[in-house]
């Protein structure tokens, strides 16, 4: 398996990936069960939205019991990245991925590449949440502290030169969120995939299910660990002090 | 560059990454959290409506109970007060009709005692008369037999005279 997601084709330039088809098909069944919980919720819920509320209500406690009064602005980015990142993840599991084979035009004599891929194997996704996170992050720390409250937390010339440097480690600390965030999320999934594919390699029957449902477990705690992390830097950026 | 070529790190997927978390977010944010929130408050609101309600109803039912034994703590009290008006009243009717009986029965017992005097005076008075007329008669007859006419009526006066005394001053006596 290649680090980088197997391009299938392009549109308009635009290099169309494994990965994405996999983003697509986790935005389509994350948009259905929305709209599907949106226009059949009631008062008296039954399962499905049970388990819904179940979900948003705890992450809201969760950054409510946190963040405070900010839980407003925090819990719905903490809350989707969240959904994305467990539901892509768990859909990754489902057979079809990386057996199902893609020829793209041109290279009809080869293997093929996989049709599917977990989307959060991708590093262009991983890291493209991990940026949005950040940023974010910071938007709310210039909008909710002020401007000057957010520069002092990088350059304070108290106790120079020791606030000085603590400020200069604080602003390399959050180019290395970007990269923990990425990454973790990146190779926790991409090391699952290989595993699971060399079991599957080994023994086709039994002997992956073990590994299956370690994988189930990491994908729930992958997408719990980047949810939390958010939650706590954008607490902690967006915290008066 | 290398590496990120290594890791797959394209520009364009990155981009169209970011656009299609963002566009996800505010669906997610328009149609799941905030009808979310806004069920969960109205439940929360309903739930504590219902506790207030059932609480109020129970005060309600506690507060009617007491009302009810008081209530009927005062029903009691009142009926035995009503019993006991009932007893004294009907002890003093049955007391006064009594009294009104005994009186009634010593009035006809007297209009009867006065009755029977006067009808024994009445009967007495004419038994006296009826006398007085039948001796007269007699007297009458046996002394037209002796005497002349003017001495029979003279001796008869005289006797009718002392008779009617005499039945008078019985009469009186």
């Amino acid at each position: 398996m290649n680090l980088a997601p197997e391009i299938l084709f392009t549109v308009a330039g635009f290099p169309v990936t494994n990965t994405i088809v996999t983003t697509v098909i986790t935005d389509l069944i994350i948009v259905s069960l929305v709209l599907v919980f949106r226009f059949t919720m009631s008062l008296y819920p039954k399962m499905f939205q049970n388990i819904m509320e179940s979900v948003v209500e705890y992450f809201y406690d969760s950054t409510k019991d946190i963040a405070g009064s900010r839980v407003s602005f925090i819990y719905p980015w903490v809350l989707t990245f969240f959904i994305f990142i467990f539901i892509a993840n768990i859909i990754g599991l489902f057979p079809g991925f990386e057996s199902i084979r893609f020829h793209p035009l041109g290279n009809l004599s080869e293997e093929g590449v996989p049709l599917l891929r977990t989307a959060t194997s991708d590093l262009n996704l991983t890291a493209a949440f991990a940026i949005t996170s950040i940023v974010m992050t910071h938007f709310y720390a210039v909008k909710y502290t002020g401007v000057k409250s957010y520069i002092g937390r990088f350059i304070s010339f108290q106790m120079f030169p020791i606030f000085l440097f603590v400020g200069l480690l604080e602003f390399i600390g959050e180019f290395t969120k970007i990269i923990s965030l990425a990454f973790r999320l990146f190779g926790n999934i991409l090391a699952g995939e290989v595993v699971l594919g060399t079991m599957s390699s080994m023994m086709a029957f039994g002997v992956p299910i073990p590994f299956m449902m370690l994988e189930v477990m990491v994908a729930l705690i992958q997408a719990i660990v980047f949810a939390m992390l958010t939650m706590a830097f954008m607490n902690i950026l967006t915290e008066k002090h | 560059m290398e590496i990120f070529n290594l890791l797959g790190l394209e520009p364009k997927l990155f981009i169209a990454q970011i656009v299609n978390f963002i566009i996800l977010f505010f669906i997610l944010k328009l149609f799941l959290y905030k009808p979310v929130l806004q069920m969960l408050e109205e439940r929360n609101k309903k739930i504590k409506q219902g506790l207030d309600d059932a609480e109020n109803a129970k005060k309600v039912l506690l507060d009617a109970g007491n009302e009810k034994v008081n209530i009927l703590k005062d029903a009691k009290v009142n009926a035995d007060k009503i019993l006991e008006n009932t007893k004294t009243s009907a002890e003093l009717l049955k007391q006064k009709t009594s009294e009104d009986a005994k009186k009634q029965a010593v009035d006809i017992v007297d209009n009867a005692k006065k009755l029977a005097k006067d009808e024994f005076d009445k009967a007495n008075r004419q038994v006296g008369e009826i006398s007085v007329d039948l001796s007269k008669k007699i007297v009458s007859k046996i002394l037209s037999e002796i005497f002349t006419e003017e001495e029979k009526n003279a001796v008869l006066a005289k006797a009718v005279d002392k008779i009617e005394r005499g039945g008078y001053e019985k009469t009186t006596n």
